[in-house]
Order: C-alpha cells, then sequence, then structure tokens
C-alpha cells in the first residue's frame, strides 16, 4: 500500500516539526487515521519508511492508544465509557440500548457502515457520568431519550 | 562524574555520580531484586522491583534509575521495602501462569527466585487470570515464545533494538492486554537472536533447541571459549554428567555466553552457541591405520608407534604438517618443537575458512577458527605465510611430499584420489570421523576444545584460558600429549606433560607470550605483548 499525495504532505509537515523521528510517530498516525479512518496494517511499512523508524514501532504505538483504529470502523465511532463513574452510573444500561437501537454489539459496526460502538476508558468528563463520545464530541448525562435526539440529528 | 559515599542498608559505600544506586549495590555483592534493569541495554525502569527507600524521599524509588548523591541513605531490606516489593511480585504474578512444572526456565527463573525471597505466598487474588494467545509458539529458529509467561520487562525489545538493531520484538497493546511478539508476519531474524532467551528473567522465550533436554539443577558447568570463530567469545559449557542414559549420551547440553567486558560483553552470536554436536557425535575414538582388509582399529601407542616409523623412513623435508588453528597455544608449540624444530619437517598452515568474507561489526569474524592469530605468532609468520589450500597438491608435487600429516583440515575426495596417485601417505589428526579420517592410512583422535586445557589468542591478541568440561572420549588426548608420546617412540627427549608447562615453554622465548603466566591469566584473559 503506498502514501497517498495528501498524506505524504502531512507527513512532510510533521516531520519538521519533530528533532527525533521516533517523536513524529504518534501526530504521523493520526494523520493517517484521518485519511482512512483506520490504520491499515498494510499502510505502516510505507509510513516507517517515509519517517524512517522501524515499523515495529508505529504498530507498538497503534495498539498502545485505544483511538487508533485496527480495521475501519463507521461513519460515527461511538466511545461509550465503561469505567468507574459511568459504571457507578450505569452505563450498562445505556449500552444495552445503543446495542439495541443499532442492533450490533459492542466492537461491531453496523452493515451500512454508519455506526460504530466501542466501549472505552475514562473521557474525563466524570460528572456528567454516563458519557459518550462521537466523533471527538462528547454527550453526557446520557438517557435513552438522549440519545435517540443525538443520533437522529447525525445525517 | 564525581566521587561521593552513600550508605546501603547501613554500611558505607564508596561510588560515584554516574552509578545507579542499583548498580553500586550489585557491584558491591547486595542483590536488590531487578528484572528489567539489565547491564548491557538502556533503563527501562518498569517493572518496579528495585524499589528502595531513600531517606527524605517520602515515597519508595527505583534504584535502577536514581543516581547515587553524597551522602544519600538507602534501604533496601527494610519492611517498608520488603512489603512494597512483594506487593509488586504479586501482581506481575496475577496473570502468571504458574506452569513451572512444564516450564523450561524452572531452576534458573527470576520470578521462582524472589519468590522464595520477598514472595505473597498464598495468592490473594480471586479473579479469572487474563488468558494470553501464544503458547509455546516458535518466533524464529531458535526461540520459543510462551506469552502468558511474560512479565513485560522489555529485556528483548530493548535487545533487538539497541544490540542486534533488529526490532524484532515488540510489546503490543497495553496494560493487562500487553503482550510480547513479534511484528505480524515478521520472524526473530537475527544473528544474535538466542541471547533474547538468556536474558528473558522468565520462562517466556526459552531455547528451542535445549528445551526439555536436561533440567537446569542437573548441569555442571566449565568455563571455556567459543571456538567457531576468531572473536572468541567466553562461554561456559554446561554439560549434564549425572544422566548419561539420557540423549544418547550426549554430555554437552547448551553453551552460554559468559560475561567479559573485552570482548563478547553478555553476548554471544547464534553459530557459535549451537556449533557443539560435534563434541559428542561422529568422534574419532581410537587410532586406526588403513590394512587390506578395510580399517584396523590400534592403540593410541601402536598407532603413534606405526607414525614414528613412518616419519623414520621418509626424508624430513618430504613430511608436511598441515597446522590447525584450532589446535591451542600450547598445541601450536608442541608441534613447531616436535615437527619444524626437532624433526625438520615441512610445517604450513592453510587459509581454509580464514578470508570467508562473513563477519560484522560486531561479534562475528571472518576467520572461523578460534586461534589463527596464535599459531601464526607462533610460528613467526604473517597472513601472507598462509597455504591457499587451493595449492596444496602443487606444494605436495612440487616439494615431492610422502607423507602430508593434516590436522583437522576436511580434505575433498578430489584432493584424497590426487594425493594416492602423488603416493602421498596421509595421517589424520582430528576430532571427528570426516572422509579424510576414512581415507588416511593413519588416523589419530584428538581431544576437543570441551576436553581439554589451554589457551586461545583471539583476533585482539587477547590469550584466553579454557578448562575441560569432562574427559575426552576413547583414546582422543590434546596434541601436546599425543606429541610427547610420538617423541618417545622416536627416541627423542622431548615431554609436553601439561597444559601449563607447554605455556611455560612456550613463553620463554617468545616476546608475545613472554610477559603472560598460565596460571595468573584470569577469566577475562590478557593481552599479549603489542
Ligand atoms: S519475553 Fe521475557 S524478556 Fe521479553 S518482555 Fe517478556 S519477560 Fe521480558
Ligand atoms: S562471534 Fe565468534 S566467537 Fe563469538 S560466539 Fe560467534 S562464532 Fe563464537
Ligand atoms: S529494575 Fe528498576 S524498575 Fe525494573
Amino acid at each position: 500500500m503506498e502514501l497517498t499525495v495528501n498524506l505524504k504532505s502531512r507527513l512532510d509537515e510533521i516531520k519538521r516539526k519533530f528533532p527525533f523521528a521516533f517523536s513524529s510517530v504518534l501526530p504521523a498516525i493520526h494523520a493517517v487515521q484521518e485519511e482512512f479512518g483506520y490504520i491499515p496494517l498494510e499502510i505502516e511499512p510505507a509510513v516507517a519508511r517515509y519517517l524512517a523508524v522501524p515499523q515495529e514501532r508505529i504498530r507498538e504505538v497503534t495498539t498502545f492508544y485505544f483511538m487508533f483504529n485496527n480495521r475501519s470502523v463507521g461513519k460515527y465511532h461511538i466511545y461509550l465509557c465503561s469505567n468507574v463513574s459511568c459504571w457507578l452510573r450505569n452505563y450498562e444500561s445505556i449500552l444495552a440500548y445503543l446495542e439495541k437501537k443499532l442492533n450490533i454489539s459492542a466492537g461491531e459496526t453496523t452493515p451500512d457502515g454508519r455506526f460504530t460502538i466501542s466501549l472505552v476508558e475514562c473521557l474525563g468528563m466524570c460528572e456528567q457520568a454516563p458519557v459518550m463520545q462521537i466523533n471527538g464530541i462528547s454527550y453526557g448525562d446520557l438517557t435513552p431519550e438522549k440519545i435517540d435526539r443525538i443520533l437522529d440529528n447525525l445525517d | 562524574m564525581e566521587k561521593v559515599t552513600i550508605t546501603l542498608n547501613g554500611q558505607q559505600i564508596e561510588t560515584t555520580t554516574d552509578k545507579t544506586v542499583l548498580q553500586t549495590a550489585l557491584d558491591n555483592g547486595i542483590h536488590i531484586p531487578h528484572y528489567c534493569y539489565h547491564p548491557g541495554l538502556s533503563i527501562a525502569g518498569n517493572c518496579r522491583m528495585c524499589l528502595v527507600e531513600i531517606e527524605g524521599i517520602p515515597k519508595l524509588q527505583i534504584s535502577c534509575n536514581t543516581f547515587c548523591r553524597d551522602g544519600m541513605v538507602v534501604h533496601s531490606t527494610n519492611d517498608r521495602v520488603r512489603k512494597a516489593v512483594r506487593q509488586v511480585l504479586e501482581f506481575l504474578l496475577i496473570n502468571h501462569p504458574l506452569d513451572c512444572p512444564v516450564c523450561d526456565q524452572a531452576g534458573e527463573c527470576w520470578l521462582q527466585i524472589y519468590y522464595m525471597t520477598v514472595g505473597q505466598y498464598d495468592s490473594r487474588f480471586t479473579g479469572n487470570k487474563v488468558i494470553k494467545h501464544k503458547k509455546a509458539t516458535p518466533i524464529g529458529k531458535w526461540v520459543m515464545l510462551d506469552q502468558e509467561r511474560c512479565i513485560t520487562c522489555s529485556r528483548c525489545v530493548r535487545f533487538t533494538r539497541e544490540i542486534s538493531k533488529t526490532n524484532e520484538m515488540v510489546i503490543f497493546n497495553r496494560g493487562d492486554h500487553c503482550e510480547i511478539n513479534t511484528y505480524p508476519g515478521r520472524e526473530l531474524e537475527n544473528r544474535y537472536s538466542a541471547n533474547i532467551m538468556d536474558i528473558c528473567p522468565v520462562g517466556a522465550l526459552t531455547c528451542r533447541d535445549f528445551r526439555f533436554k536436561c533440567r537446569v539443577w542437573y548441569l555442571e558447568s566449565a568455563d571455556s571459549i567459543c571456538p567457531s570463530c576468531a572473536r572468541g567469545c567466553n562461554i561456559v559449557i554446561h554439560h549434564n554428567p549425572h544422566r548419561p542414559h539420557k540423549r544418547n549420551g550426549a554430555r554437552v547440553m547448551r553453551l552460554k555466553p559468559r560475561y567479559n567486558p573485552e570482548v563478547n560483553k553478555w553476548w554471544l552470536c547464534d553459530d557459535g552457541r549451537y556449533n557443539y554436536r560435534f563434541i559428542d557425535q561422529g568422534r574419532l575414538r581410537h587410532c586406526s591405520v588403513l590394512s587390506p582388509t578395510g580399517r584396523e582399529q590400534l592403540y593410541l601407542d601402536e598407532g603413534l608407534r606405526r607414525l614414528a616409523e613412518l616419519l623414520r623412513q621418509t626424508p624430513p623435508r618430504q613430511t608436511l604438517l598441515l597446522l590447525s588453528a584450532h589446535s591451542s597455544n600450547e598445541e601450536a608449540f608442541a608441534a613447531r618443537r616436535l615437527f619444524d624444530q626437532s624433526l625438520g619437517c615441512l610445517c604450513k598452515l592453510p587459509d581454509e575458512g580464514v578470508f570467508t568474507g562473513d563477519q560484522d561489526d560486531f561479534l562475528i569474524r571472518e576467520d572461523k577458527h578460534p586461534n589463527t592469530n596464535g599459531v601464526l605468532r607462533i610460528f613467526g609468520w604473517q597472513t601472507s605465510d598462509l597455504l591457499p589450500m587451493a595449492d596444496l597438491l602443487d606444494f605436495v608435487a612440487q616439494k615431492n611430499i610422502k607423507v602430508l600429516l593434516v590436522n583437522r583440515h576436511e580434505l575433498s575426495a578430489d584432493i584424497l584420489g590426487q594425493l594416492d596417485q602423488l603416493e602421498c601417505r596421509l595421517v589424520y589428526l582430528g576430532t571427528n570421523v570426516t572422509p579424510a579420517a576414512e581415507a588416511a592410512y593413519l588416523a589419530v583422535p584428538l581431544a576437543t576444545f570441551a576436553e581439554k586445557e589451554g589457551t586461545f589468542t583471539n583476533c585482539d591478541g587477547r590469550v584466553q584460558k579454557f578448562s575441560p568440561a569432562f574427559l575426552a572420549l576413547g583414546d582422543a588426548a590434546p596434541e601436546w600429549e599425543i606429541y610427547s608420546r610420538l617423541a618417545q617412540h622416536l627416541g627423542l627427549e622431548q615431554a609436553f606433560p601439561s597444559a601449563a608447562e607447554v605455556f611455560e615453554q612456550l613463553r620463554t622465548g617468545n616476546p608475545f607470550f613472554q610477559k603472560l603466566e598460565f596460571h595468573e591469566i584470569g577469566a577475562f584473559g590478557e593481552l599479549g605483548a603489542p
């Protein structure tokens, strides 16, 4: 798999900002994910070559952070927090509602490619638990009704 | 760097500011538990086993990444530290399968060792262990991976990053999903790969060659030198004298690196590490002579009597000894004394396996012998004096050589046939049964490096001593012993009673060896005169 022109120019920009090749790995992976929606295993060698780091070092970073997807995800990626505060506030019922509404389980993508549900660790908004995040936008104090409203307003 | 004094467990210790507390403790014989720290690798500080209390700092500190300061007061054994370390170990063991009975690391496993000293004897964990997928999976030619035994110390990762520079090992994922593995679709493939199972403190990486051959507590060890190239890496021979009925009487179980800061540090190459089978397999055990009815086995002394007879009948300038750079310094010296100086035979060292071109900028040298340097210095030769193996037959024809003594070299069927045509008698001295040994008029068994005492001179001029792990098989003996007996049959007053005494003869009169004393050559060897 080859780097796209757009990705190459993004990587050039990133490389310029860092004194060591290895420091550019994390922002570079973000750029790859923005380009493809996930980190395809096949692109890693090309990225590694471009940054002049071993490909192993890219993989270790992508697998370390949950926000990097190792396979393609839906247009809307729902992160549902499963940590202590949300658990105390019964995120499990929210999960059950989401799963029923979208007819998939956590970790799966709807057949039309619109939604993916992932269980994640703390999103840093414990005071509004239970919390979810969709493509970077956070929503707190979730109830089934609120979920209906949020999802129905997405195009 | 500054000289400072720290107090460790009430004991005043002099050290320097470029040393960590852990290094200082280890250098002074005080053991602080540790997993991720390895003196040959960068500091990772991730296992937390090396926690110590430092007065004035409220929290416990990791001693592997805390550098010494003057007046530091450190405690590594008080109750607070012991309790913390016990808890660290408890966490490390939470997902560990505890399968010691079927684990090859048992007996040399640092989980077991620290469990005995700081273990939480009764498990308090009632949950289910996280299960990892790869059990007993080969990840390369020599190394077997059991993921669930890994404590993610990252020593293997740092080795492939910093030493072999090949980056195969990676820790993927995070937290209790952490998994040690190679990159998808990639194998552990570098010429130093087996070192990672030496430095793995637990049974996650084990040796495919050694697995289940022998429990480590049955092993005995002897300090030795790797004979597989001119670097002369320091090794220990682990052998199994207690259960000879196992494994068809094979004695050597494995070779392990022995620390030498001047030569190989903590490492070995795979080629050298696994080149040991010739010590037990296919050995030449007895003298034999070619007779009309086939090969006839002889007592050693009868074989040597016949060799003496042969040498007496042949003019010395028509006798050629092909030396071997597998011979020790003492053996090469005895050969020179007897064949070159007393008998006046021709002696040559062939160039076979010297200029192979196979070397790197770490340990591996292109010369695949342990002692080319020593043999050259003993005979006063340069590398330009080596006899090209391709010219051997011409040399034999030109000088009308009638007796060719070959020390260990392999001769091709072609050369063997031509020697016959030139009516040149072949005498083979060697450790193993080879086509040359089988074609030779006379074959004489020699001891391998594992069966004798002596010294090799490595590529840098370092004279290093090796000691015997066990007795030689059959009638095999070190060359100096063979030559001593041969001298008797020749009626010469020449004796080479032991490696030490031959070395003594060698060093008088050879400026390179002059300053060295056999018994004073220590574990790291000693450089000869420049
Ligand atoms: S496999 Fe062994 S050396 Fe490698 S990280 Fe795990 S415990 Fe450490
Ligand atoms: S580098 Fe040479 S001496 Fe060292 S282990 Fe390898 S073959 Fe033996
Ligand atoms: S040895 Fe210090 S943290 Fe591992």
